[in-house]
């Protein structure tokens, strides 16, 4: 019985988590998985969206009066677009030196520039937060956060299995936000411009896209999308400057194990990462909960580096 | 000689920063100040301990953390628990770095470009939460009060200083040492293209794990020393993002692929960000990853490879583009007509095609194409765009395999053997895109060639003045890749091909692009070539350079044989005159 | 020494000097530095401001007092660094006070009993005296000589304070709590508290131990620790966290996991759970009835200290940090008093020779004693037990500090 609840707790847990990470996954895999941007500052950008979401619903408040359940999940929501405007311009004065058509021609020196680039971001991201913001660990307090929406009993009396309210939150609004980029990518005029100029730059250009263009807009998207999971995580994490990194791997395990270039693969990746997170503690002592998903990630780039959806494999 | 004049110098510049940082360690007006020394060189080998592994071989680690929180927990865990002094603990902790740099290793370089950088990084973040799982999150060195320098203890934080500095020289004259020999060679070989590395014959893996167990005793050793400094180790100080970061960051500040740029990089980098954080910490807490994130976005920005080479450049702007260093115009004239060689197709078979075929889903690229190549004789391929002619090449080479049909050279069949064991019996190639060293010299680029078949480093210094020789570079052999003309880039090019003595050379597009005095130039040095002995196979788009320097043309077009014969001949035939020009034009002919 | 201060002038802008008395007081002499190395930033900065908050009134009391007596006069000052968040940066900290500040001649600090003991490897070298509110084993288990830890150490709290609330509990429900659950960060105090119990020394006692869970703080998700909680069903949880936020997320999935409200009785350990700011943090009713064994608090008898801080600061209360720091600036003014030097070798001397018994700075103290060992314990030290009962932390153990009756959390 204690088992079967301990089980079915982690599973929850797992699959909330796992929503929310699937939607940050979605966003890293329209720049690393389309465009093959290695953005080392993505959980930093991630990180961003947190205290957006914070300084809309609690710091600066004006988003208080909505109430403790639609405020935050508005304030998630506007960080997306704010967040789209930071990624748009970082790729348009920064990334776009390392990455795209320029680069093409000099395949290792390429990424290396890359992963440097975003690297040094990150580092003015996270210490610039914690000049902005400080050390102590912030949170969005809402009665969300530490009450629980009930299932149960079942078998009996004694097996209860807790839904966080605002995991469950989080979630929900996660599947909806991914459902909306899959749609706008694959089905509207934009989207498949963009989807196109990330894929295939050159291509792109003899289609009349404007490639430069088309890729600030979806390292835009791609910012934007992770910073509104950023939010939803605040709901019921809390955060300090330095919590990008921890997401940083979540992200890109995620992406790899969805595969590349698949939207949808990647919310999956994501998904299957919440749930190794939180079952792990079922076996393991709860210190080692993230090198669970170290473990995983460095399984995943051994045995399967195309990805568990990928649908193709890497470029050599 | 020449490796010893560059230890030689290397030594004279490490003597100067020996002198200027001992003074400024007793000028230092208190512990402070001397431990910010102490830093200045801890990060300058872990730069250089980067540097062995990423700067050279292109390999991004952004794990470096982890070799140095072995090493740092190694010396304080056997003194904690064994009571083994750190003057043995470091050496120890080297061991274990280079032991786990070998373990990294080997699962490690299946990866390339962005897998292996995330794959490091995931290494020392795992280690860390392992360290706290087993309850080291805060291990102290014990104060040893009966016989403190026994246990590396000192009072004087300036003995720390020059122990520190001793370290720093040792890990310069390793990297020294690396540079300037076949090691270094082989590893930029590998950053360049690790294709064409494996394709020369350099035996990547094995270069790239010594390469990660080099760099990994040394940073294992110099976090060793930094837990002795540290007095108490923690995880997130030894294992943490910004440990690997900042080794990272030092060498590219201060410039990549050379011992001097993780020197350089420390030395600017470590008082600036200790100065404000003492100065400024208490107000802006973050402001030492703050300065070096935003010297590492101006210098990728800005000078891609770092201060040094900025520098570098800056000093030899004057220098540099002095013309007269350059092929002069009567080097590069048309030496005239070749002579005629009318045996040059009577010599024994040296590779034969068969029946060589290659379809990529429906269709066929290459098929059913057969010829000989004699010894001693020059075959130009040529054909329009689209004929097949590169992926008959990449058959040749063993990039791809053949669906049907041999390759026979020297009496060996070569389907089957990768590129490595192909360059190994004896070809060579140049690459239709040169990627030449920039940074190097021509003489120091083309014994990356030579290493291949050179027992000893004086056989292949040997092997690469002779083939500058027969290329005609001579004399300009201490001159910069980067300050060449395409025409010289090429013959570099060529002359490394040519350095590892194959007895047949594969040449891919290596007119394209020259103008024609050029041209005429390059066919004698082909020539050349042939007549010292040397099989060749060109691949050529254009035809009218090849009529003069080809003994015989093969023809291709749509994958499949069209013509074969002397040039002569072949450049009338209506079929491939169809081929190039379009029916019109032959009906003209 | 005058040329070695003018420099140490420019220095001694690095950290924040808060000079108290001076010129206003027109006393004799230059100032005599005692320093304050706690945290002001991170996770742990409440604490650290707390401390300060104790240390400047000290400073301040003894200054108007007529400074050091035995020294003409000569006030104190009061220099105060950053410990920060984490280990590595208290042991930097530390290092740049030694190596700036070489006139100072004794420190207190570093709250986390991990800060302290990387401070104090510093301090030993340097021969600083230290004074320390820690609790952890380990800071009086290395030999060092200029270590003084001014409370029990945690193994002892839970030895003294565990046999006492099984009393309470048997009083109140008529039966002996049977099981217990720890759930523990991994910094040095929560271990050394939960030592005898891991390590089956207090057998006697006849709990068992459900489970053990070591978490790493900061914690970021207490969903599987408060399972085993709950799945477990212990009479007693051990809660043996550090930081104010850790606190929070516990106790929130404690009343998420509907445990709250007395139907599982809750004891920490340490300082923070009394902290000011849970009222708001956590709220009062989350709160109620949680316990927590601590090394000092203001508590009965220090009625007329706990007023001043209270009108000079503003807090509603007065923590541990607060009167144990204050009294921790005493015994530096006492030892210099008895050494009559400004030397720190000498203010070491004076202190490990203490002997008081209700005097002096020892009213400062539970059991109003200070008595030394060689290692640097305080062996007269003695504990105080503290419950949340309507909003305020309130001492309930032993009798001569309580000011209210325990009451045992239960439905």
């Amino acid at each position: 019985m204690i088992l079967s609840e301990n089980f079915l707790q982690a599973l929850a847990a797992g699959l909330m988590v796992g929503c929310l990470y699937g939607l940050m996954c979605t966003g890293l895999g329209m720049i690393f998985g389309i465009m093959r941007v290695i953005n080392f500052a993505q959980g930093d950008l991630m990180m961003l969206g947190m205290y957006s979401t914070w300084y809309m619903f609690a710091g600066f408040g004006f988003l208080a009066f909505l109430g403790t359940y639609a405020g935050p999940i508005a304030g998630a929501l506007l960080t997306g677009p704010l967040l789209f405007v930071v990624g748009y311009y970082m790729h348009k004065f920064l990334i776009v030196h390392v990455t795209g058509l320029r680069t093409s021609d000099s395949e290792g020196e390429g990424h290396y520039a890359q992963l440097i680039l975003t690297l040094g971001i990150a580092l003015i991201l996270q210490n610039g937060g914690l000049i902005l913001f400080g050390s102590e660990p912030t949170s969005i307090r809402t009665p969300m956060s530490s009450s629980a929406w009930v299932i149960g009993p079942l078998w009996g009396d004694f097996v209860e299995v807790f839904i966080n309210q605002a995991r469950a939150v989080g979630a929900i609004v996660s599947i909806g936000v991914a459902v909306a980029l899959f749609f706008f990518v694959t089905r509207t005029r934009l989207g498949k411009a963009l989807q196109a100029s990330a894929d295939n730059a050159e291509a792109a250009i003899y289609m009349g896209i404007n490639v430069d263009r088309a890729h600030h807009i979806a390292f835009g998207i791609g910012t934007g999308v992770t910073a509104i999971a950023g939010g939803l995580v605040a709901f019921y994490y809390p955060f300090q400057p330095y919590v990008g990194i921890e997401f940083v791997i979540v992200m890109y395990a995620g992406v790899v194990l969805g595969g590349f270039g698949s939207i949808i693969g990647a919310f999956w990746g994501g998904m299957i990462i919440g749930l190794v997170q939180q079952m792990s503690t079922l076996i393991l002592p709860i210190q080692l909960q993230n090198t669970a998903i170290f473990v995983v990630f460095l399984l995943v780039i051994f045995l399967r580096p195309q990805g568990l959806f990928g649908r193709n494999v890497e470029r050599v | 000689m020449e490796r010893r004049t560059r230890i030689l110098r290397s030594l004279g510049i490490l003597a100067t920063i020996g002198v200027i940082y001992v003074t400024l360690v007793f000028l230092a007006p208190d512990q402070y100040y001397q431990l910010m020394l102490t830093l200045v060189a801890v990060w300058a080998v872990m730069g250089i301990s980067w540097n062995t592994l990423s700067g050279y071989s292109g390999l991004i680690s952004f794990g470096h953390a982890a070799f140095f929180g072995l090493g740092a927990y190694t010396v304080v865990l056997l003194q904690v628990h064994w009571g083994i002094t750190p003057w043995i603990g470091i050496p120890l902790a080297g061991c274990v770095g280079a032991l786990a740099g070998l373990l990294i290793g080997l699962p490690s370089f299946r990866l390339r470009g962005h897998y292996f950088a995330l794959a490091m990084l995931a290494y020392p973040l795992a280690l860390l939460y392992i360290f706290e799982w087993l309850g080291y999150n805060e291990v102290a060195i014990p104060m040893e009060r009966t016989n403190p320098v026994a246990y590396m203890q000192f009072g004087d934080m300036r003995i720390y200083a020059l122990l520190a500095f001793v370290l720093l020289s040792l890990a310069v004259i390793v990297g020294v040492l690396i540079e300037s020999s076949r090691f270094g060679l082989s590893l930029l070989a590998i950053k360049q293209n690790e294709l064409a590395a494996e394709a020369a014959g350099i035996r990547t893996l094995r270069w790239k794990l010594y390469a990660i167990s080099t760099s990994g005793a040394i940073a294992g050793v110099i976090g060793g020393f930094y837990a002795v400094i540290l007095l108490v180790v923690t995880p997130p100080t030894v294992f943490g993002m910004l440990t690997s970061a900042q080794a990272l960051i030092v060498t590219l500040f201060g410039g990549i692929s050379t011992v001097w740029g993780p020197v350089l990089g420390a030395a600017i980098l470590i008082p600036l960000s200790e100065t404000l954080h003492a100065e400024l910490g208490n107000v802006l807490p973050g402001i030492q990853g703050v300065v070096f994130g935003v010297a590492i976005v101006l210098v990728i920005l800005l000078a891609p490879e770092g201060l040094i080479w900025k520098l570098r450049d800056f000093a030899m702007r004057g220098r540099e583009t002095d013309v007269e260093d350059r092929l002069s115009a009567a080097d590069v004239a048309d030496p005239g007509p070749l002579p005629d060689r009318p045996h040059a197709l009577t010599g024994p078979v040296l590779l034969q095609v068969e029946n060589l075929s290659k379809s990529f889903g429906g269709l066929q690229a290459v098929q059913d194409v057969s010829f000989d190549v004699p010894e001693g004789s020059v075959i130009g391929i040529i054909g329009p765009n689209g004929a097949g002619k590169t992926t008959l090449f990449n058959l040749l080479n063993g990039f791809q395999a053949p669906d049907r049909g041999r390759v026979v050279f020297d009496g060996e069949d070569l389907v089957g053997l990768r590129p490595s064991g192909i360059c190994a019996r004896g070809i060579g190639r140049t690459f239709q895109v040169a990627r030449p060293f920039r940074r190097l010299t021509i003489l120091r680029n083309v014994l990356v060639g030579a290493y291949v078949s050179a027992e000893t480093d004086e056989i292949a210094l040997q092997h690469a003045r002779e083939a500058i020789a027969l290329v005609g570079l001579e004399g300009h052999e201490d001159r910069i890749a980067s300050g060449l003309t395409s025409m010289e880039q090429r013959l570099m090019e060529l002359a490394r091909a040519l350095a590892s003595k194959p007895k047949m050379l594969f040449l891919d597009e290596i007119l394209a692009g020259l103008g024609q005095t050029e041209v005429n130039r390059m066919i004698h040095v082909i020539r050349a070539i042939s007549d010292n002995g040397t099989t060749i196979l060109i691949i050529e788009h254009t035809m009218q350079a090849m009529l003069r320097l080809a003994d015989r043309f093969v023809v291709l077009d749509h994958g499949a044989l069209l013509a074969s014969g002397p040039p002569a001949e072949v450049v009338k035939d209506p079929e491939v005159i169809e081929a190039y020009l379009g029916k019109r034009w032959r009906d003209r002919a | 020494m005058t040329t070695r201060r003018t420099m140490l002038a420019t220095a001694a802008a690095v950290a924040m000097t808060l000079p108290f008395g001076g010129a206003a007081f027109a006393q004799e002499g230059d100032p005599i530095q005692v320093g304050l190395i706690a945290p002001m930033s991170g996770p742990w900065a409440r604490q650290g401001e707390l401390m300060r908050l104790g240390a400047e009134l000290a400073v301040k009391d003894i200054n108007e007092a007529g400074g050091i007596k035995a020294l003409d006069g000569r006030p104190l000052e009061l220099v105060i660094f950053d410990a920060g968040d984490s280990a590595e940066k208290a042991k930097n900290a530390a290092q740049r006070m030694v190596s700036q500040h070489p006139d100072l001649v004794a420190v207190t600090g570093s709250w986390l009993s991990s800060f302290t003991l990387a401070v104090s490897e510093v301090t030993e070298r340097a021969e600083l005296p230290m004074l320390t509110l820690s609790y952890s084993d380990q800071i009086t288990d290395r030999g060092f000589k200029y270590i003084f830890q001014m409370p029990m150490t945690g193994t002892n709290q839970a030895k003294n304070s565990l046999p006492a609330l099984m009393e309470v509990a048997e009083a109140a429900t008529g039966e002996r709590p049977k099981t217990t659950g720890i759930i523990a960060d991994n910094t040095a105090s929560s271990e050394s508290f939960a030592q005898p119990l891991r390590t089956g020394e207090m057998d006697d006692l006849g709990l068992e131990i459900k489970f053990d869970e070591t978490f790493t703080p900061p914690l970021s998700d207490a969903t599987s620790l408060i399972q085993q909680a709950r799945s477990q069903r212990p009479d007693i949880l051990m809660m043996l966290a550090t930081a104010v936020p850790d606190d929070k997320l516990l106790l929130e999935k404690v009343n998420e996991f509907r445990l709250g409200g007395g139907r599982m009785p809750i004891i920490a350990s340490g300082a923070h759970i009394g902290a000011p700011e849970m009222v708001d943090n956590v709220g009062p009713e989350l709160m109620e009835g949680v316990m927590s064994v601590v090394g000092n608090w203001g508590a009965k008898g220090q009625e007329e200290i706990i007023d001043r801080f209270k009108e000079a600061t503003g807090e509603p209360w007065m923590t541990q940090d607060s009167i144990a720091t204050y009294g921790d600036i005493q015994v530096m003014a006492y030892a210099l008093e008895q050494a009559g030097e400004a030397d720190r070798k000498a203010v070491a001397k004076a202190i490990r020779s203490i002997d008081l018994d209700g005097e002096g700075p020892a009213q400062y103290y539970p059991g109003q004693k200070i008595k030394f060992d060689e290692a640097g314990h305080n062996v007269a030290a003695d504990l105080v037990i503290i419950q949340w009962q309507d909003g305020v932390p309130v001492p309930i153990y032993p009798e001569n500090s309580a000011v209210a009756e325990p009451i045992w959390p239960q439905q």
